[in-house]
């Protein structure tokens, strides 16, 4: 149940990148998708009874530390990436005078 | 936006969703402990390192740390380039204006810096035995850093130079994790010996944890300045 919900979260992404008007709220959208693939890899590694992965002595059971590396990795690279995207929405904003997508793809027909 | 357009975009949202719930359903056959049990019986006495997250991104698994560290060198080049412009600035010092930041606030600052970094190089040298590591520890030294431009507002950042600092730490990276090509005869992989003691193998691990957190945070450091000039 818990893998579903957490691919909710992703939809849910989805839903406003395909439905928002506004640059910055794309943005938005990106960053909710990747926390909402962080949090499905964090809950596949997941299981019952199972102690944080650092090796001692009394230890018997860790949950899996795979993902958690990847996920770190992807933590890195999702706020270069935010950080990439918001720096291109200052040029458009220079360049358009405004972060609208329809004044910026110049389509007055799309009101979404 | 119409309500025919919302309906499509809701059936093919429940498609995917659908999708993913077929592709669940024999998770317990595709998804087995043998990962976690293996890093659990050798990752100590293989990499020498009891934090396993560690383990993974320093050893098993380098080949993925170095390529994000360039991807982050990639990126933090292309937002300088992105961000360089002619026009004059006419409010850079909008953003962070001295005369707007409480004093109560400056003087906490003051206090709080010191305490931040030396807890940000903590989790960077124990990253190996506690939770945390480079990546980490290098976010946390790079907020403290920021502090700084609350207390000064006027300071001056070479971007210059931490990027050339930032270009030579990834090649040092590399050299030091191909070193284990004359001594064990691998790539990527710890330079000592296998049978060496933890203490001769955690040289390793904590030379390339520091490596990694000096480039995290001259990376995000660079990225808060390039942000910091647009004011205009």
């Amino acid at each position: 149940m818990d893998p579903i919900l957490t691919f909710i979260v992703v939809l849910i992404g989805f839903y406003g990148l395909s439905t928002s008007s506004n640059i910055i709220k794309s943005v938005f959208m990106v960053t909710i998708i990747e926390s909402g693939i962080i949090l499905l890899f964090l809950n596949l590694g997941n299981y019952q009874g199972g102690s944080i992965p650092i090796f001692s002595e009394q230890v018997t059971s860790i949950v899996d530390p795979l993902p958690q590396a990847l996920m770190i990795t992807t933590i890195v690279i999702g706020s270069t990436v935010t950080a990439m995207a918001l720096m291109l929405s200052i040029k458009v904003f220079h360049y358009y005078g405004s972060i609208e997508w329809k004044d910026v793809l110049g389509r007055e027909e799309l009101k979404l | 936006m119409s309500v025919s357009k919302n309906i499509i975009l809701f059936a093919l949202l429940s498609v995917l969703l659908i999708v993913f719930m077929l592709a669940m359903q024999d998770l317990d056959v595709l998804y087995n402990s043998y990962g976690r049990d293996y890093y659990l019986l050798y990752g100590l006495e293989e990499t020498g390192s009891r934090n396993l997250v560690s383990a993974i991104y320093l050893d098993y698994r380098l080949f993925d740390s170095l390529f994000e560290a360039g991807i982050l060198l990639i990126a933090v080049s292309g937002i300088i380039w992105i961000s360089k412009h002619d026009i004059e600035e006419k409010n850079a010092k909008f953003m962070i204006d001295k005369y707007k930041t409480p004093d109560l606030f400056v003087t906490f600052s003051r206090l709080v810096y010191p305490l931040m970094l030396t807890f940000g190089f903590y989790v960077i040298i124990n990253g190996h035995l506690s939770p945390g590591g480079g990546f980490q520890g290098g976010a946390i030294v790079a907020t403290a850093i920021l502090i700084l431009y609350y207390i000064d507002s006027e300071r001056e950042t070479n971007i210059g130079l931490i990027v050339t600092i930032e270009k030579y730490i990834f090649m040092t990276i590399i050299v030091l994790a191909s070193i284990s090509l004359f001594t064990r005869g691998t790539f990527f992989t710890n330079f000592m010996p296998l049978d060496a003691s933890l203490q001769m193998k955690s040289i390793y691990l904590v030379l390339l944890n520091l490596l990694i957190g000096f480039k995290v945070a001259l990376g995000l450091w660079t990225i808060f300045t390039a942000f910091l000039k647009e004011g205009r």
